[in-house]
C-alpha cells in the first residue's frame, strides 16, 4: 500500500472542472478520441508489469488479472457493475491484438457465454462478462451447453452480482446457476489482492476440473478502489498473433447432444467435483482464520468478509486488520464445499453460525447435510439469526451477531452493540420527530435534453386524448419514465421483453396497448421475442422503439445500428442518428407494413404520430420510431467543438431556454409533462404570489423540450428560447444593432 | 477494544447527486491519502443513480501509516452512527443519511452545501411543494457532532467550478484531513482540466469552512420550530396591489379594487381578530392577483418590456458581446381570442371554439414561435398589448368580474360569521391560475368546490362552522394534489354527469347559481370601463 505511486488515478479525475459528468458511463470503442470518452489511464494500468503497483478499481483489477493469466479471448455483454471491464478493452483492441488477445463486444449474453464453447475443443483460456442475475437468466441455454461437455482451457465468467443499494434489477442469486448446471462459484473477499488472485486460480480451477468458473462481485467490490502488486502480461499460447492451422478434430463425446449428454452428467459428479474440491484445499482457495472463541465458529461467503469484520469490531472482537477473535472460515469459492474443510471446521465448536446472503439459503442447506451425513451434532444457524432477503448491511450482520451471543448465553459480549442499535434508532426517531414527515425520494432521472423525455410528453398527452392504455415496459433509460412524473408503465418483463409481454394483454383489451423498447433491447432480444413473433401470429399492437443511437443506459456503447464516426462528425450538434436506417430496414425486411420515424423532440408530430398509430383501423403490428440522439454523446461531441469555435474567434450560436416568472402562475403542469432536471420551480419575485413559479437553470442544453410541450399541450406562454449568438458575423451585428435601436425606442 | 480503537479508520461518506462529480472527490481523498502514504479505500455504489438520482461514495482512511506487514481491512459501506464525516453536495441529501441513522451526535462532523435541488415531486405539486428547507437545517444541525452548512453553490459559481471542488476546499478547511493543504492541492493540479478554477473554489471554501468552524459546535434541535407563515400585512399587500392594477389597467381600475377592499373590511368584526384580519390580507392578495388575471394583452405587454429584455439577456448568461435572439413559444387557441374579443363576439366565437373542440378533442391551438426581438414580432406584441383600453368590454373581463363579485359576496357574507370559514374562502382563488386547458381545469375545480363547500354553508340561514372552514381547506388541498382531479373527487365528490360549461358563458357556476346569501354591492356591467 505504500509503494510508490505509478499509475495516477483513473478517469474520472480527468474532467473535474466539466460539470455534469457520468460517473459510470464509460465509452468503449475505437480512433475518435475527440467523441468519446478516454479509456487513456485504465489502459496504461493494463500495461503495469511485474512488480509495478496498480492502482484503480476492482473491475479493471480483474482486467489486468485477465492478461496476467493469458486468456486468449475476453466478451461480454455490458452492464453496471462490470462495463468497465469491457470497455476499457474494447477501447485497447489494437493493444490487445499485438499481445494476442481477441476482444469481442457482444450482443448480449447469450452470445457471450457461447463465446467460451471456444475452450470446450481448444486449450485456450477465455473470459466474458456481464450483470447478474439478468445477463446469466438470458445466458443460461449457452451455459447449460457449455457446462454438459466441459471444458479444456480455462473458461471464466465475470458477473457483477448487482445487488442490494444502487442495484437495477431482481435480488435473485447467480448461487442457483451454478448448482443447477455444475459450475464452480467463486466470491472472494472484496480487497484487490485477493480478487486477482482468485481471478488467476480460477482459471487453474476450471482446467483442473475441466468445468468453467464463475467469478461473482458485488456493486461495491467492482468499484472498491485499492491496490495490488502487478506481474507481467502472459502472451496466450493460442491467439490472434498464433494462428491454428486445423480446427480440432471431430469428437462426439464433446457435443452436448444425446446420448454423451448422460455421461457427461455423470461426470461432472465423479470426475470433476472431485478434482474441483482437491485443488480448492490444495491452493488453499478457502481461507481459515483461527480464533480464541474455539466454541464458536463463522463461515462466511469471501463477498462479505469485510462487512463481517466491521460488524466484529463494534463488538471488540476483530481487530482494525481483521484479526477476529472468532475462528472464521471464509469460502472465496461458496460453489462447491469441501465436505472434509466444513466438518473439520464445525466438528468440536458449540455453535456455528453461517453468514450468507441473499434467498434461500444454499450454503447454509449444504453444511447441515453435510454435517448431518458425517454425524456431527454442532448447531447450526444462519437464517434464523439474519434476515433471509436483502442486502447484508454492517447493520444487518451487526443485529445478527447479536441475536446469535444472545443466545448463545454471551450476553455480556452484545452490550455495546446494543448500544449502538439503540442509539441509531433513537437517532432516527429523532431525525423523523425534526422532519415532521418522510424526505421525498430522488430517483435517477432521464439526463437533461435527453431525447427520450419528449416521447413519454407526447405520450402523456394522447393518453388526455384517447385515454390509458395498457403499457409494456423494457429495460434502458427509458425505464426512468416508470418515476414521477411519467409514472408510466404495466409491466417490465426483462431486456428487450416488452413487446412479447404485450401479446397476451392485446388479446383483452379495447385499447391498443403500446410496448416501449430502446434501440439496444431492440438488438439484444426484442426484435426476435418481439417483432418477429408479433408479424407471425399478425398481433395488432404498437411498439415505439427509441432510436437513440447507443446501449445509452449501460454507457453509450456501441450498437449495430449506432451511427459510424464520419457521420457524428458531420452531425456536430445535429442529431446524428436520423440517417442510420438499419432498424427501419430490418423492420421493412421483416415485413412491418406500418412505420414511421418521428424525431423526439417535435412533441407535436410525436403526438400526432402515436395517436394515428393508437387509432388507424389498419391492423397488424405498428412500429414508431422515435429518433434522437443520445444526448450524453451529443453533448461529449459538441462540448470540446463549442470550446474550440469559441478559442478561434469563431461563430458560435447556443440556445437556451428559459420562463418569463412574470406570467408564470405557479401551477406546474410543465414539470409535471417534462421532468427535466433543469426546468425548476424557485420562490416568485411578486410578493403577491405566494406558489414558487417555474424556473429554468443554467444545466439547460437547449433540447428546446419544454417550449415544445408549452405549445403541443397548449400549457402557458410563458417559455421563451434565446438564441445567443458569440462572434456574430458584421452583417448579424449590423441588423442586430438596427433591431435594438428601434425596439428601444418603441419600448420608451 | 482498546487495540482496536487506537488504529481506527476515519470513515468518511458523500452524498451527493448523480453527475455532480462525487466520483471525482472520491478519486483526489484516495489520491491524496495515498500520496500521504495512508491505508485507504474508496467506494460507490453509482448505477442507474447517476442520472441526477441521489448517490453516495464511501471512503476510509488511516490516519497513520500501517505497520509493516498488517494489511487494515476496510468496509465497504459506512456503519450507521459510525461516520466521522459526512459530506453533502446539497441539503436535502445530508438530511436523507441522518433520516438514515448515519450521522452521530457523538462524533459526525456533518458539511453539507445549503442550496436545494428539488425533487421532481416537490417541483411537479400544483401548489407549493417544496420541502420546508428550515426543518432540513435543523434536523442536520441537531443529530450532527458539528454542523457547517455553507453557501457552496455561491462559492462554486463564483468561481465557475464544480462542486466536489469547493467541497474538498470546505473538508480540508474543517482541520479533519491527515494530511496537509498542500497535498490536497498538488492532487487537484495533477487532475488536469479546470485547475485554476478549481484550485480557487477550493482555497474559498477552505476559508469559508475554517472561518465557520468555531461557531459550529452548538447542535440546535429546539430550532426545529416550522417556519412561520409570511403574511406581508394588509398596508403592505393594498400598495402592492394598487400598484400592479395601475400597471394591469389604469389608476381608476387600481381605485375599484380599493373600494371593494373597504367593503370587505367594513364586514370585519368590531373587536380585534387576527384570524379576520389575516383572511382580509389573503382576500385582499388574491383578488389583486385575480383582477390582473393575465390574458393575451397582459402577457404581450410583459414580454415586451425593456427590463424582461434585459433579464432575458442575464438568464442566458449571454456576454456583452453577443447577440440575444428572443423567441416565444405561443399557441393563440380561439378560446383566447374569444376570451378578448368584445362580449357578444367572443361568446359567439366561444361556443364555435367549443364545438370544434367537442368534434375533435385534443389541446387548442396551434404553436406559433414569435420572434420577440425582431421588428415585426416586436409590433406584433405591443399592437396585442394596446387593446388593453378595451379589456374591460371583453368576455373574459365580463366573465372574471362577475365571478369576483360573488366570491366577494361570499366573503363579505362569511366574514363576520366565522373568520376561520372565511380565511380558507380568501385562499380559493388560488385554484384558478394557468393558460388554456390547464385555466379551465382549474376554473372547475374552484366552481365545484365553490358550490359545494362554500354556497350551502352560507345559504338558508346556515352559519358556517369549524367544520366548514376544515372541509373547505382539505378541498382546497384535495384540488391541489392532482391534475385528474382525483383527490378532489375522493373529498367533495365526483362531478355531477354532465360537464359543466367550460370555458363557457357567464363567469361559471359561483355567477351562475342562485344564491340566497344578499350579494353586495352589484356593479352594473360596463361599470369598470365606465370608471375610466
Amino acid at each position: 500500500m505504500r509503494a510508490p505511486r505509478s499509475t495516477p488515478s483513473t478517469s474520472d479525475a480527468g474532467q473535474p472542472a466539466s460539470g455534469r459528468r457520468p460517473t459510470c458511463h464509460p465509452k468503449r470503442h475505437n480512433e475518435e478520441t475527440i467523441l468519446e470518452r478516454s479509456f487513456h489511464e485504465e489502459i496504461r494500468a493494463l500495461r503495469l508489469g511485474a512488480g509495478e503497483v496498480f492502482h484503480g478499481e476492482g473491475i479493471l483489477a480483474v482486467t489486468k488479472a485477465l492478461l496476467q493469466s493469458g486468456v486468449s479471448y475476453v466478451g461480454g455483454y455490458q452492464g453496471a457493475p462490470v462495463s468497465h471491464l469491457l470497455d476499457v478493452m474494447v477501447q485497447a483492441r489494437d493493444e490487445m491484438a499485438t499481445l494476442g488477445v481477441h476482444v469481442e463486444a457482444c450482443t448480449n449474453e447469450a452470445s457471450a457465454a457461447a463465446m467460451l464453447g471456444a475452450s470446450i475443443m481448444y486449450p485456450v483460456r477465455g473470459a466474458v462478462t456481464w450483470k447478474s442475475i439478468v445477463g446469466t437468466n438470458v445466458a443460461s441455454d449457452a451455459l447449460s451447453n457449455l457446462s454438459s461437455p466441459g471444458v479444456i482451457g480455462g473458461a471464466l465468467i465475470i458477473v457483477g452480482e448487482d445487488y442490494g443499494e444502487g442495484a437495477s434489477v431482481i435480488q435473485e442469486r447467480t448461487h442457483a446457476f451454478a448448482m443447477k448446471s455444475s459450475l464452480w462459484l467463486m466470491d472472494p473477499r472484496p480487497n484487490l489482492p485477493t480478487i486477482v488472485h482468485c481471478v488467476e486460480q480460477a482459471f487453474e480451477l476450471s482446467e483442473a476440473s475441466h468445468t468453467p468458473v464463475i467469478l461473482e462481485l458485488r456493486i461495491r467490490a467492482c468499484h472498491v478502489r485499492g491496490s495490488f502488486v502487478a506481474k507481467d502480461n502472459r502472451q496466450p499460447a493460442i491467439g490472434t498473433h498464433q494462428l491454428m492451422a486445423e480446427p480440432a478434430p471431430f469428437n462426439y463425446e464433446q457435443l452436448s447432444h444425446p446420448p454423451v449428454t448422460f455421461g457427461h452428467e455423470k461426470h461432472k459428479g465423479a470426475v470433476r467435483l472431485p478434482a474441483a474440491r482437491r485443488f480448492i484445499v490444495e491452493r488453499g482457495l478457502n481461507e481459515l482464520f483461527d480464533g480464541p472463541r474455539q466454541g464458536l465458529g463463522l463461515i462466511v461467503q469471501g463477498g462479505l468478509y469485510n462487512t463481517l469484520i466491521r460488524a466484529l469490531q463494534q463488538f471488540g472482537l476483530a481487530d482494525a486488520c481483521g484479526v477476529s477473535q472468532v475462528p472464521m472460515l471464509v469460502l472465496n469459492v461458496v460453489y462447491p464445499l469441501v465436505p472434509g474443510q466444513v466438518e473439520d471446521f464445525c466438528r468440536d465448536k458449540q455453535s456455528v453460525l453461517v453468514v450468507e446472503e441473499g434467498q434461500p439459503e444454499f450454503i447454509e442447506q449444504e453444511i447441515a447435510t453435510l454435517l448431518r451425513r458425517a454425524g456431527i451434532q454442532t448447531p447450526l444457524h444462519g437464517k434464523d439469526h439474519l434476515p433471509m432477503a436483502g442486502e447484508y448491511t454492517a447493520e444487518v450482520v451487526l443485529a445478527g451477531l447479536a441475536q446469535w451471543f444472545d443466545a448463545e448465553q454471551l450476553a455480556d459480549l452484545t452490550a455495546p452493540a446494543h448500544a449502538l442499535l439503540a442509539d441509531v434508532a433513537s437517532h432516527r426517531a429523532l431525525a423523523a420527530q425534526l422532519l415532521g414527515q418522510a424526505l421525498p425520494a430522488r430517483p435517477p432521472n432521464f439526463c437533461i435534453g435527453c431525447p427520450e423525455r419528449p416521447v413519454f410528453s407526447a405520450l402523456k398527452l394522447v393518453q388526455r386524448e384517447i385515454g390509458a392504455m395498457h403499457i409494456s415496459t423494457d429495460i434502458g433509460c427509458h425505464a426512468l419514465a416508470t418515476f414521477a412524473p411519467f409514472s408510466f408503465g404495466n409491466s417490465i418483463l426483462g431486456y428487450g421483453m416488452s413487446l412479447a409481454s404485450g401479446a397476451g394483454v392485446r388479446s383483452f383489451q379495447q385499447r391498443r396497448p403500446v410496448a416501449i423498447m430502446g434501440d439496444g433491447g431492440f438488438w439484444h432480444n426484442g426484435l426476435l421475442s418481439g417483432v418477429s413473433s408479433t408479424l407471425l401470429n399478425q398481433g395488432d399492437g404498437v411498439l415505439v422503439i427509441m432510436k437513440n443511437g447507443y446501449t445509452s443506459a449501460t454507457g453509450t456503447q456501441d450498437l449495430v445500428s449506432t451511427p459510424d464516426g464520419a457521420v457524428r462528425r458531420q452531425a456536430e450538434a445535429a442529431s446524428a442518428t436520423d440517417s442510420e436506417l438499419t432498424i427501419e430496414r430490418t423492420l421493412q425486411g421483416m415485413g412491418v407494413k406500418w412505420l414511421r420515424t418521428v424525431h423526439n423532440y417535435r412533441v407535436g408530430n410525436v403526438r400526432d404520430v402515436l395517436r394515428e398509430a393508437f387509432t388507424t383501423p389498419e391492423r397488424g403490428l405498428k412500429v414508431v420510431i422515435a429518433e434522437g440522439e443520445c444526448q450524453l454523446e451529443r453533448q461529449r461531441r459538441i462540448r470540446p467543438l463549442r470550446a474550440a469555435a469559441l478559442k478561434a474567434g469563431r461563430r458560435v450560436q447556443r440556445t437556451r431556454y428559459g420562463v418569463d416568472d412574470e406570467t408564470c402562475t405557479g401551477d406546474h403542469s410543465c414539470v409535471r409533462l417534462s421532468g427535466c432536471p433543469t426546468l425548476t420551480v424557485k420562490p416568485s419575485r411578486d410578493p403577491l404570489k405566494t406558489d414558487p413559479v417555474a424556473s429554468v437553470d443554467n444545466g439547460c442544453v437547449g433540447c428546446g423540450l419544454c417550449g415544445e410541450v408549452a405549445q403541443a399541450a397548449a400549457l402557458c406562454p410563458s417559455f421563451w428560447r434565446a438564441d445567443v449568438i458569440t462572434h456574430p458575423s458584421g452583417w448579424e451585428r449590423w441588423r442586430d444593432r438596427l433591431r435594438r435601436r428601434v425596439i428601444s425606442w418603441m419600448q420608451t | 477494544m482498546n487495540s482496536t480503537s487506537s488504529a481506527q479508520p476515519t470513515a468518511l461518506l458523500i452524498a451527493a447527486l448523480g453527475g455532480e462529480g462525487g466520483g471525482a472527490l472520491a478519486e483526489w481523498l484516495v489520491d491524496a491519502a495515498t500520496r500521504a502514504g495512508l491505508p485507504v479505500q474508496a467506494t460507490s455504489v453509482p448505477g442507474v443513480a447517476q442520472r441526477t438520482g441521489a448517490t453516495s461514495y464511501y471512503i476510509e482512511w488511516l490516519a497513520a501509516p500501517a505497520p509493516a506487514g498488517a494489511q487494515p481491512v476496510f468496509a465497504l459501506m459506512p456503519v450507521p452512527g459510525r461516520v466521522d464525516i459526512l459530506l453533502a453536495s446539497e441539503l436535502l441529501e445530508a438530511t436523507r443519511m441522518v433520516e438514515r441513522g448515519f450521522v452521530s451526535p457523538e462524533r459526525t462532523l456533518l458539511i453539507t452545501a445549503r442550496h436545494r435541488v428539488l425533487t421532481t415531486a416537490e417541483k411537479m405539486a400544483m401548489g407549493d411543494g417544496r420541502f420546508d428547507s428550515e426543518r432540513l437545517l435543523a434536523t442536520v444541525q441537531g443529530l450532527a457532532q458539528h454542523c457547517l452548512a455553507l453557501d457552496l453553490q455561491a462559492l462554486t459559481a463564483r468561481h465557475r467550478t464544480v462542486i466536489s471542488a469547493v467541497l474538498f476546499g470546505a473538508l480540508a478547511g474543517s482541520g479533519r484531513l491527515p494530511w496537509p493543504r498542500a497535498v490536497s492541492e498538488a492532487v487537484i493540479r495533477d487532475s488536469g482540466l479546470g485547475v485554476e478554477a478549481s484550485l480557487a473554489g477550493f482555497a474559498a471554501a477552505f476559508d469559508a469552512a475554517a472561518a465557520a468552524l468555531p461557531h459550529a459546535a452548538l447542535p440546535a434541535p429546539s430550532t426545529a420550530a416550522p417556519a412561520a407563515l409570511s403574511d406581508p400585512g394588509l398596508p403592505s399587500v393594498l400598495a402592492l396591489a394598487e400598484a400592479r392594477l395601475t400597471d394591469y389597467q389604469n389608476a381608476a381600475y387600481a381605485a375599484r379594487y380599493r373600494a371593494r377592499i373597504a367593503a370587505l373590511q367594513a364586514t370585519l368584526p368590531a373587536s380585534a381578530d387576527p384570524e379576520a384580519e389575516a383572511a382580509l390580507s389573503e382576500a385582499a392578495r388574491h383578488l389583486a392577483l385575480w383582477m390582473s388575471y393575465e390574458d393575451v394583452i397582459r402577457v404581450a405587454d410583459l414580454k415586451t418590456r425593456r427590463e424582461r429584455f434585459e433579464r432575458v439577456r442575464a438568464e442566458a448568461q449571454a456576454g456583452p458581446d453577443d447577440i440575444v435572439q428572443i423567441r416565444e413559444h405561443l399557441k393563440p387557441g380561439l378560446d383566447e381570442i374569444a376570451a378578448i374579443a368584445p362580449r357578444r363576439l367572443g361568446q359567439w366565437l366561444m361556443q364555435r371554439a367549443q364545438r370544434r373542440q367537442a368534434a375533435a378533442p385534443g389541446p387548442r391551438g396551434n404553436g406559433i414561435t414569435l420572434h420577440t426581438s425582431s421588428i415585426r414580432g416586436f409590433l406584433t406584441l405591443r399592437l396585442l398589448a394596446a387593446l388593453r383600453p378595451l379589456r374591460p368590454h371583453s368576455l373574459r373581463f365580463a366573465e372574471e368580474d362577475a365571478a369576483i363579485e360573488t366570491w366577494l359576496a361570499a366573503l363579505a357574507h362569511g366574514l363576520p360569521l366565522h373568520a376561520g370559514f372565511a380565511r380558507q374562502l380568501a385562499q380559493l382563488p388560488r385554484l384558478r391560475k394557468g393558460y388554456s386547458d390547464t385555466f379551465v381545469r382549474g376554473k372547475v375545480a374552484y366552481e365545484r368546490v365553490f358550490d359545494t363547500c362554500v354556497a350551502p354553508r352560507l345559504i338558508n340561514g346556515h352559519r358556517p362552522d369549524d367544520d366548514a372552514a376544515r372541509a373547505l381547506a382539505q378541498a382546497i388541498t384535495a384540488a391541489l394534489a392532482d391534475p385528474e382531479h382525483q383527490a378532489l373527487n375522493h373529498a367533495i365528490g365526483a362531478p355531477p354527469a354532465a360537464p359543466r360549461s367550460g370555458g363557457g358563458s357567464g363567469g361559471g357556476s359561483g355567477g351562475s347559481q342562485p344564491l340566497v346569501f344578499h350579494p353586495r354591492v352589484s356593479h352594473g356591467a360596463g361599470g369598470p370601463g365606465a370608471s375610466r
